[in-house]
């Protein structure tokens, strides 16, 4: 009997998944045929004026740091927040660690690829304006060498390496120059985050220091992203 | 208003700070808490006051392509519960957190930043990410004792807003997906030629998220649980504030995207109507059987939302004026009483109702305001309760919708029986000896502050009145709110 109901529980739960995904999927249907003229001016302004208003020729990095930059503060604070509550969660006494012993291959390899992942985030973070990538990105790459050396050494080792409390200071330092670059925009006359209509010289659109206060942007998130995503990963190991 | 958007920045900033001052600077942490939260009370009168008529101001001066801060009465009420809550419960966390403190102040920070953006923002998206930040450092305050129930509580809210999130960013996507622009302004009018079934779609899957974070029927049992074990400082600002800030959200996106014509035409407020008398029998009912004060309260709370949402769904002006004064109201009405039970829980360790028994005898003025808040929130005349519950009756009967006037009535006489089973056990002889730790003033001054507003409003409701009667005037209409937005 139990079995029998048990089979029926999973049956209704697939049920209603399917269900509200054929009802999604009859939405989806209905609003993409709802007519040609829809309104599109946005998208289409962004794509044929984005490089000349902000000097980026990452349209993903124009939209992200410049348009919407306010939105971009608010998920980098999602970040700030739930590394601090991982960190806070778990304790600050050792807990029992998987400790798997690898073979010195695994380890010398890891050496040796370090220094190519520094270069290669702190690429993707500087050039994140004029090609693909940016401060996220580049951050999460960064932050893959604490995460390395948390799983092939141990995490006392990569929190030798990497002080908790520098990673902490780190996140915050990124956090504080991002609303501090905002706050120059209302230094100058202007509003909070802007950046073209504050004569910050979107410069000429491709080279390094273009786009007006973008790279700097790009710098702080990446360095909260790093570090936020190093405090969060470690913390979750660090779970019993 | 230039200063609109410091109401944001100024507690991130102060957040940050607060991190790299607990790692290297500990001695000033506290003076950076005290005052950031003072700096922040004048500033917020500012904007309070400059309210009228609304402005925009635009991040970025991108106008229309960017994202756009508006301030109007609405958001005024909100930066006001803001106003009247924040300092009093900084003082009294200074006190009430006995172990490690630091954290504590860096979320509540962040989560008033989150409540202030989500009220002043006018644009779909921003709205979105402001309330995961406030709910997010919500979910984190209330697991803050790290007790096991704390963290069962915790574990269901954060399943439960995150799948009323869920819902909201569905919406979200599909209004954008739509319509081609995240301002509400040009959304409304987008909708404008948009079918009704799809239209109503979008709107049901908006009421639904929403209602799980306010804590409509079905899906309220997070609330408690989350009260239950958590620090009671901030079951204050929960009740207060971020439980309200889902209120607002869903009021300012129905009212300005869809418009009141379409919400009367879809039958949505009828039903939220009907929604919400369930809701708060359903709720007074629960809270006779709690034993526990903050289970009982949290349920209290359950049942107050719905009456405010009774009030703000009923379609008309004095609707509006009656749940928007109540939802202030409440927030008063509440943190008094919860700052008196965190008083008995600090001094006592008190939690049940049991344990509170013979206490009007050894606090007596605690006590007194304890009962000045229960009277007002069961609905009293001298007290505000009593104000905005007799304007939501007023209103219901003036809409039509007898029915639930007749049932708020039950419903307050309901209440009356909790709330006098407690005060009943507060002024009960108790022969036990009882072992007190001293509140300090710290402790009282915010209890008192708030207990005494209660009787403030009362008798003189014009005063918050002033700034409320004039919210239907951007949300009843929507096209003055349109015009302003657009026109910049």
């Amino acid at each position: 009997m139990s079995r029998l109901n048990e089979r029926f529980t999973k049956l209704y739960k697939i049920g209603l998944v399917i269900t509200f995904a054929y009802f999604l999927l009859v939405l989806f249907y209905d609003i993409h045929n709802l007519g040609t003229d829809r309104k599109r001016y946005l998208s289409e302004h962004y794509i044929s004026q984005g490089v000349q208003e902000t000097g980026a020729t990452n349209l993903v990095a124009s939209v992200l740091y410049d348009y919407r930059a306010f939105d971009t503060l608010g998920e980098a604070t999602m970040i700030l927040t739930a590394a601090t509550v991982l960190a806070f969660l778990v304790p600050i006494t050792k807990a029992t660690m998987f400790g798997t012993p690898f073979k010195s291959i695994v380890n010398q390899t890891v050496k040796l690829i370090i220094p190519y992942i520094a270069v290669l985030g702190a690429y993707l973070i500087l050039f994140g304006h004029i090609s693909p990538g940016g401060g996220f990105v580049g951050g999460v790459v960064l932050s893959i060498i604490a995460i390395l050396l948390t799983l092939t050494y141990s995490v006392e080792f990569s929190e030798y390496i990497f002080k908790p409390d520098q990673k902490k200071f780190i996140e915050d330092i990124g956090a504080i120059g991002f609303v501090l670059l905002g706050l120059l925009g209302i230094f100058t006359g202007s509003n909070f985050l802007s950046n073209g209509q504050a004569n910050f010289g979107t410069g000429n659109a491709g080279e390094v220091f273009s786009a007006g206060l973008m790279p700097f942007i790009n710098l702080m998130i990446g360095l909260k992203v790093s570090a936020g995503l190093a405090i969060i990963f470690n913390s979750l190991i660090k779970e019993k | 208003m230039e200063l609109a958007v410091w109401v944001i920045i100024l507690p991130l900033l102060t957040a940050f700070s607060l991190g790299i001052s607990k790692l290297y600077f500990k001695k000033i942490f506290f003076k950076l808490v005290i005052g950031s939260a003072i700096l922040y009370l004048y500033l917020l009168i500012l904007v309070i006051t400059t309210s009228y008529p609304p402005k925009v101001y635009s991040i970025g001066q991108w106008g229309l392509l960017g994202i756009n801060l508006m301030v109007d009465p609405l958001s005024a009420l909100f930066l006001l519960i803001i106003a009247l809550l924040f300092l009093p419960f900084i003082i009294f966390s200074m006190k009430y957190t006995k172990c490690i403190k630091h954290d504590y102040f860096i979320f509540s920070y962040l989560m008033v930043a989150g409540i202030s953006g989500m009220v002043l923002t006018t644009d779909l998206f921003n709205l979105y990410v402001f309330m995961e930040v406030s709910s997010l450092s919500s979910c984190a305050l209330s697991l803050y004792k790290k007790t096991d129930r704390g963290i069962e509580g915790t574990f269901k809210y954060l399943i439960m807003s995150t799948f009323g999130s869920f819902f909201i960013l569905l919406a979200t996507i599909l209004t954008y997906y739509l319509t081609g622009t995240l301002n509400m302004a040009e959304i409304s009018l987008a909708f404008e030629d948009t079918p009704f079934t799809i239209k109503s779609t979008i709107m049901a899957f908006f009421v639904f998220g929403y209602a799980i974070k306010i804590g409509l029927l079905p899906m309220h049992a997070w609330l408690p649980d989350a009260y239950e074990d958590s620090p009671i400082p901030y079951n204050v600002l929960s009740s207060g504030l971020v439980m309200k800030s889902a209120v607002y959200a869903l009021i300012r996106g129905l009212y300005i995207m869809f418009g009141i014509d379409f919400l009367d035409e879809s039958g949505l407020l009828t039903i939220v109507v009907f929604w919400g008398v369930i809701t708060f029998i359903t709720a007074h009912c629960l809270a006779f059987q709690q034993s526990n004060l903050n289970r009982l309260l949290a349920y209290s709370t359950i049942a107050q939302i719905a009456y405010i949402m009774i009030g703000l769904f009923v379609g008309t002006e004095a609707g509006l004026i009656a749940g928007s004064f109540h939802i202030l109201n409440h927030a008063i009405m509440k943190g008094t009483l919860f700052f008196v039970v965190g008083i008995f829980n600090y001094s006592l360790a008190a939690v049940e109702i049991e344990d509170i028994k013979g206490l009007g005898y050894k606090f007596p003025i605690l006590s007194f305001t304890f009962v000045v808040g229960s009277l007002a929130i069961v609905g009293l005349p001298p007290f505000n309760g009593f104000m905005s519950k007799w304007l939501i009756v007023e209103a219901a009967l003036e809409a039509g919708f007898t029915y639930a006037a007749f049932f708020i009535l039950v419903g307050t006489f309901l209440s009356l029986t909790y709330y006098l089973k407690v005060i009943v056990t507060l002024y009960t002889k108790n022969e036990k000896p009882l072992l007190i730790e001293e509140a300090g003033l710290s402790l009282k001054l915010p209890t008192i502050f708030l207990g005494s507003l209660c009787i403030v409003f009362g008798i003189v409701p014009s005063l918050p009145l002033h700034l409320i009667t004039k919210i239907p005037t951007f949300l009843l209409d929507n096209g003055d709110y349109i015009r302003i937005l657009i026109g910049g």
